[in-house]
């Protein structure tokens, strides 16, 4: 069996190599742009130069002509968003669609979450096999290979885009992983300002501060990168305290694994409440001082 | 300038149950517009309000998709004119069968400029069929769109990815999908509901058979970890205390 392994960060090459080598005896990977080479991962690494004023997404021309030189029996591509341009692409040329987001491959029968993780499905591709892997839901594994490099040859895009401007994006520097205590806001805070209470609690406990994606987006309070859940981050910490929030599964899926989850919400009848270890029903705006003082 | 923004219609997962066998139960659940759809909807409405375009809805799906009151709810939010396919030959299709029939659609819409799409379904959330359906029309596109503008022709897009925002230009016709952050959905009034209703829709049955390249094996809700469900009302002696007390306990 033979692998082809597409990756953006350097931590995919050989987190998705280790996973393709289980279950092929030749790996391809290919490395897209000026991401810094990994060592010896794969039994072979084809770099892709991207002509300046590309973006990655246009290596997908490129990207079609290895695979078709190339022949693997099975794809595995980084779910990153520009890879997903690149995973589109790749399985409409092999004429299928691939399978994203895969959290467990075994015998060719792929799981993925269905509805935000209220559902999980077992998939199997009936024509090529293009999965999507994202690395955070993939183990640290050794990978093995060796060191040779070889230069793909552009293909030109017929309609690329001209890429005019880049900007790194601001991260927040807090890591939500290594706190053991998580507390998390949510749509119940109804103005950026009541947000201070929530910093209060947050260094009263000496707890991490994440959120839901709706505070991200649209509105622009929180960092980008503190959100929680299926889209975001997926954390296991100590104790988990949202406040304000519904406990949709599209958010619960980035805490459900919590040792203790706590909830304080104002309406009785919120989600959250069957999903929480202790649930305080009441207004934010009462508890959160009162809170504050009895810690 | 014509846009061309396609949704999904899902049923709505605040009312999926969960069966005894762990099976999903859709059967409480009504149809809806898949919920980044709507963004991409007022994204395309905006876009056009400002470049005095018209713009036509188009969705694929099953025979139920085919709802007035659905409908309305789409053409009340600065949607011109619908195109559907209803047809349970298009339930559950994966994104290359998708992109397919909404290329067939499409024949249907004389010419377009622009086609917006969602950053994601509810249910598969795959961020595929705006990629198939641009290959398939061999179109360019920009996903993950937060900001978006055309002039003389040419999108300029601002595009939000994991370590970096990428500015792009790209000559029109094109398929973009946004993000929720490129608009946040109206709420429509009575006033566009009842004008919703005297607007064009096109509905028809699909044109070919769809074959999906991935097959379902099987969908259940994982298990969830047992909790222990003691709630506290703010109105109990001590609640705060006790609220506090459990904090501490967990920590
Ligand atoms: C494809 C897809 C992916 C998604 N991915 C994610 C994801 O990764 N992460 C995520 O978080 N969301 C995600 N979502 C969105 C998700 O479905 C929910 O919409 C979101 O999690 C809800 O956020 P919320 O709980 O903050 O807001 P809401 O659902 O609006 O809940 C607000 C809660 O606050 C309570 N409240 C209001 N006022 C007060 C008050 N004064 N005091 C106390 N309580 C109050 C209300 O009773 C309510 O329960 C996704 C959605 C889709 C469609």
């Amino acid at each position: 069996m033979k692998a082809l392994v597409i990756i953006k960060g350097r931590e995919a090459a050989a987190k998705l190599c280790s996973a393709a080598r289980k279950n092929a005896d030749e790996v391809v990977l290919v490395v897209i742009g000026d991401t810094p080479l990994p060592g010896a991962v794969a039994d072979k690494t084809l770099h892709i130069a991207l002509p300046t004023g590309s973006v990655y997404d246009d290596a997908a021309d490129t990207i079609k002509a290895i695979y078709d030189a190339e022949t693997p029996d099975f794809v595995y591509l980084e779910a990153t968003r520009s890879l997903k341009v690149i995973t589109g692409k790749l399985a409409a040329h092999a004429n299928t669609s691939a399978i994203v987001d895969v959290l467990e491959l075994a015998d060719d029968v792929a799981s993925n979450r269905y509805f935000g993780g209220i559902g999980q499905r077992s998939l199997k591709a009936t024509g090529a096999k293009i999965y999507t892997i994202s690395v955070s839901d993939l183990p640290d594994g050794a990978a093995s290979g060796t060191d040779l490099v070889e230069e793909a040859s552009w293909v030109a895009p017929e309609k690329p885009l001209e890429l005019v401007e880049t900007r790194p994006i601001e991260k927040s520097g807090t890591d939500l992983f290594k706190a053991e205590t998580v507390i998390s806001v949510g749509r119940g805070f109804a103005e950026e300002a009541q947000l201070e209470l929530a910093y209060a609690l947050r260094d009263k406990l000496g707890a991490g501060l994440g959120c839901t994606r709706p505070l991200t987006e649209g509105v622009d309070w929180l960092p980008r990168d503190i959100y929680i859940g299926v889209t975001g981050l997926q954390l296991a910490p100590t104790t988990y305290i949202a406040i304000g929030i519904s406990g949709q599964m599209q958010h619960m899926v980035g805490c459900n694994r919590a040792t203790t989850l706590l909830a304080i919400n104002k309406d009785k009848n919120a989600p959250i409440f069957k999903q929480c270890d202790v649930g305080l029903i009441g207004d934010i705006k009462e508890v959160l001082p009162a809170l504050i003082e009895a810690l | 300038m014509k846009i061309v923004v396609s949704f999904k219609v899902v049923p709505d997962d605040q009312d999926i149950q969960i069966a005894g066998d762990g099976s999903l139960d859709y059967s409480k659940a009504h149809q809806v517009v898949s919920s980044y759809d709507l963004n991409a909807i007022e994204a395309a409405a905006q876009l056009a309000a400002s470049n005095d375009a018209s713009l036509v809805g188009m969705s694929v799906g099953k025979a139920a998709i085919d709802d007035s009151k659905l409908k309305k709810n789409v053409l009340a939010r600065g949607v011109d004119e619908l195109f559907m396919t209803a047809d349970d030959a298009c339930a559950d299709m994966d994104a290359y069968s998708t992109a397919s029939a909404l290329a067939s659609l499409l024949t249907k819409i004389d010419s377009y400029d622009l086609i917006i799409c969602g950053d994601g379904s509810a249910d598969n959330y795959a961020q595929q069929v705006d990629v198939q359906l641009a290959a398939k029309l061999d179109l360019p596109v920009v996903s993950s769109v937060t900001r978006l503008s055309v002039e003389n022709g040419v999108l300029k897009a601002e595009r939000t990815l994991e370590d970096v925002v990428e500015v792009v230009r790209v000559a029109l016709p094109a398929v973009v999908s946004v993000t929720p952050d490129a608009a946040l959905p109206r709420i429509p009034g009575m006033k566009d509901i009842v004008s919703a209703g005297k607007k064009p829709s096109d509905v028809s049955a699909a044109v070919a058979a769809y074959t999906s390249g991935i097959e379902v094996l099987d969908c259940r809700a994982p298990k969830q970890a047992e909790r222990r469900g003691e709630i506290i009302d703010l109105s109990e002696d001590g609640a705060v205390a006790r609220f506090a007390a459990a904090i501490k306990a967990a920590q």
